[in-house]
């Protein structure tokens, strides 16, 4: 890549030179592009929203900021001057860094080790010198104005107290720009007020923020200029002030709703799918009914159950209490296999580390749950892996070179075409889909979804557990809430909208 | 799917600027030796001793010693392929062995027949690998703390056996299982071979074996699938029981004497070999065809080194460091971002 701006050929006056300039970069996976040509350019003393979906390649360019990734094209400058990370110490030496959710703290550590820990020890004659240690520790700590003791172990600490020591850990290596990925997911209201006065506090003091959060509201109470990512493109780079919220999620989803779901098919009235009572670790006798073709959809907060609902349904974990009951039949299962046996397949929430084996070939994980159909007398029979691997990539149009490719080597949405290939080979009449469209592109997307309710259309109940609410209501005819493991509401799809949802999800009505 | 239609794919909007480059499809040199690193090794360590010691070291004589000497550590080797192939690490395999040739050797002395001595042995070793797979599968003790222990315990079992005493003196009878030869092939290579080749099979064949890959590959993505997780590492750890008991009844047959310790250092070795092994695979796992590359470099080193006349104590020393060697070597490069 070129280097257009060299430092002399910038205006004199530094504070016009913008601390940090990311031009241009392009990052692929294995021929897909996470982020394609992207621009980002941070002011001193601001806080910038980094905004976009899933996939959108909001994480690939804070890696990429901090070192974690190599650029495959683009530059980056701070302030004025080309730099290139090797890894993230490099970008902390430079003054880049940014603060992950939970992966910033050192739980068995005090917090003034944690805030130093970016750093050098002072020492004394090769002992660590505890009063210095103190000492500076703690002014890092006032600068953000909080009280909390040095010598607490960080793992005793509240969700904001731990961000905070992460964010006087980052003053304490210099940071001038600051990056946030989602801060407040676990913090209290009350708290968000104190992060965001500490942050607001960090900006005056001329520190560039990024931040990145799915909670537009806080964007526009907190953010000075947004940049709104796309399919790894820069879509539009703004003043906050000159956007609405509305504004902001027509930019980020590029299209509407309706055009990504395909039109709702109709479903027989016959019920295949009885549940009675399910009891778990937190769910709690729930009962639910689906139809042949239909397309039920489950929704709910973090730790609402939604997913344990499904693991207790497939028999991955035991239920405490109930029957799952297919035509009628008691199938309540014991493990996943029985579950297999009885028609019930579940596509797992988290692909990488429960839907795939990355680095084992495509045939391999597809043959995983069909290793009874791919074999005879306990040998596995060659041609008819082949052919169930081959029919797998036609039927759901994988890209790939072929059935040998590691799955490793695919890209999100393909990854999980691989899942559902495994699964839907079993023909489960009863399919259960935890987050089917996590991290995947739009247009894959709108393929899953497709897919989804050709199998519904030939027979098959399918219950979908989405967190995305747009989801639940362009896919599913019916829509049941869980709030703390009980069922709060239930809704028809058609006419609903994403505020009546969140009303059960939050159980403000029983 | 072509370079074409992989850039039509991603590149819908009009400021496709960069190219999506080839993948790494054509010749990878550096790959290619990185795979065939080990191989490599083995070649040159026989073209170093053939070099050194022509005449020794390079005669149909010595190679069948070579063979010979490696059978017992290969069958071990093998077995631990399967455990490793899992996920797991069986360190009693050494051990067992001591105790399936100590037990043998005891129930010998005491008049019982060859065949009955054998098979109870064998089922002696069984029984611990059982016992391991259950500690491991169902306590859910981690692989490296049960066989740890087990190792130990078992130790004290085989002396107790023993009562601490080298036995010798067994039936004339049972020494072509160690010491025979069959159209002038040792008997113990035809049974490495075969055991080699049977695991070979059970992992490329049969649904055992790819339950096995699966649940080393990932134990969760193995269980979500249908797969009976617990049941198919137990099933790896009994395998290494009876392989590794086999080994040490052919070991006091070779050597027409049994001690408590006699088979304890193949446990290292029988590790340090599939680790050479896994250098050989694409994805860095435990693999059958590796493992035996594994064993002849070790195999091929010790005779090597006792031909060209290194001490025993100079021997361990470069193992130790040839193993390093190999494998650090196959990390090169993988580290990429």
């Amino acid at each position: 890549m070129e280097q257009k701006l060299s430092p002399d050929s910038a205006v004199t006056r530094p504070d016009d030179v913008p601390m940090l300039r990311a031009s241009s970069i392009s990052k692929h996976f294995d021929g897909v592009f996470a982020v394609r040509s992207a621009d980002l350019t941070l002011r001193r003393g601001e806080i910038h929203a980094l905004l976009g979906e899933n996939g959108a390649g909001k994480s690939t360019l804070v890696k990429i900021l901090t070192g974690v990734y190599a650029p495959d094209g683009g530059t980056v400058e701070l302030d004025g001057t080309p730099v290139v990370f090797r890894d993230v110490i490099e970008a902390q030496r430079a003054g880049v860094v940014a603060l992950y959710q939970e992966l910033s703290i050192v739980p068995n550590l005090s917090v003034a080790e944690n805030i130093m820990m970016g750093e050098k020890t002072p020492a004394r004659a090769g002992f660590v010198d505890w009063g210095r240690l103190f000492s500076i520790a703690g002014s890092h700590l006032e600068v953000l104005n909080q009280r909390i003791p040095l010598r607490r172990l960080a793992q005793d600490l509240s969700p904001v107290q731990q961000t905070m020591v992460a964010v006087a850990r980052a003053l304490a290596v210099n940071a001038r720009v600051l990056i946030l990925d989602e801060p407040t997911a676990s913090l209290t209201n009350l708290e968000i007020v104190d992060l965001f006065r500490t942050l607001r506090h960090l900006r005056d003091e001329g520190v560039a923020i990024v931040y990145v959060s799915h909670r537009l509201e806080e964007v526009f109470e907190l953010c000075d200029r947004a940049t709104i990512m796309r399919n790894g493109q820069v879509v539009a780079a703004e003043a906050v002030a000159d956007l609405t919220i509305d504004l902001v999620i027509s930019k980020m989803v590029g299209r509407h709703s309706d055009e990504i779901f395909p039109p709702r098919s109709r479903h027989d009235d016959e019920v295949i799918v009885e549940v009675t009572g399910l009891t778990g670790r937190r769910v709690r006798d729930v009962s639910l009914e689906v139809r042949r073709g239909e397309i039920l959809g489950v929704g709910g907060l973090g730790g609402s159950g939604r997913s344990e609902l499904l693991r207790l349904i497939s028999g991955a974990q035991r239920a405490q209490a109930g029957v799952v009951k297919l035509s009628g039949k008691d199938v309540t299962p014991s493990s996943i296999t029985h579950g297999l046996d009885a028609g019930i397949a579940m596509v797992p929430e988290e692909r990488r580390s429960q839907g795939v084996i990355l680095e084992q070939p495509i045939r391999e994980n597809m043959i995983l749950a069909n290793l009874p159909s791919v074999s005879s007398a306990g040998l596995v029979r060659d041609a008819r892996v082949r052919s169930l691997a081959n029919r797998g990539m036609t039927d759901l149009q994988i890209h790939a070179r072929g059935t040998g490719q590691k799955v490793g080597e695919l890209s999100g949405g393909n990854q999980q075409k691989v899942v559902l290939a495994k699964f839907l080979a079993r023909n489960p009449t009863f399919l259960l889909l935890d987050e089917p469209t996590r991290g995947i592109d739009v247009g894959t997307k709108s393929e899953i979804y497709v897919l989804i309710q050709r199998l519904a259309e030939a027979g098959a109940a399918v219950l979908v557990v989405s967190s995305e609410l747009p989801e639940l209501l362009g896919l599913c005819h019916r829509i049941l809430l869980l709030h703390e493991g009980r069922l709060a509401g239930e809704v028809a799809a058609e006419h609903a909208t994403e505020e009546q949802l969140l009303t059960y999800c939050y159980g403000r009505t029983a | 799917m072509t370079m074409d239609q992989r850039a039509k794919t991603t590149s819908a909007g009009p400021a496709a600027i960069v190219a999506a480059p080839p993948r790494a499809h054509q010749l990878d040199i550096g790959r290619i030796l990185r795979l065939s690193g080990t191989g490599i090794g083995l070649i040159l360590l026989i073209a170093i001793f053939g070099t050194l010691r022509p005449s020794v070291f390079l005669t149909v004589g010595n190679f069948v010693n070579i063979l010979e000497q490696i059978s017992i550590l290969a069958i071990i080797a093998a077995v631990q392929t399967v455990v490793m192939v899992v996920g797991d690490l069986d360190m009693s395999v050494g051990s067992t062995a001591s105790l399936g040739g100590a037990l043998t050797a005891v129930l010998l002395m005491s008049g019982w027949s060859i065949p009955s001595a054998v098979l109870l042995a064998l089922c002696v070793g069984a029984g611990i690998g059982a016992m391991n797979g259950a500690l491991v599968a169902y306590v859910k003790l981690s692989a490296f703390i049960a066989t740890l222990a087990s190792m130990t315990s078992v130790t004290g079992l085989a002396f107790i056996v023993t009562n601490g005493a080298n036995i010798f003196g067994f039936t004339k009878d049972f020494l072509p299982l160690g010491q025979g030869r069959f159209l002038g092939v040792p008997i113990p290579v035809y049974i490495a071979s075969a055991v080699s080749l049977l695991i070979w099979a059970l992992l490329r064949f049969t649904t055992i074996g790819r339950r096995w890959r699966a649940v080393g590959g990932n134990a969760e993505v193995a269980r979500l699938s249908g797969i009976r997780v617990d049941r198919v590492r137990f099933i790896a750890f009994v395998i290494a029981g009876l392989g590794a008991s086999l080994a040490g009844i052919m070991l006091v047959s070779r050597l027409a004497s049994a001690t408590a310790q006699a088979g304890d250092s193949q446990m290292m070795l029988s590790i340090a070999a599939v680790f050479l092994g896994m250098t050989m695979s694409s994805h860095g796992g435990a693999n059958i065809g590796g493992t035996i590359v594994g064993v002849a470099i070790l195999g091929v080193l010790t005779n090597g080194l006792n031909i060209v006349g290194v001490n025993t104590y100079v021997q361990q020393l470069l193992t130790g460091a040839i193993i390093v060697a190999a494998v650090a070597l196959s990390r090169l490069g993988k580290n990429r971002r």
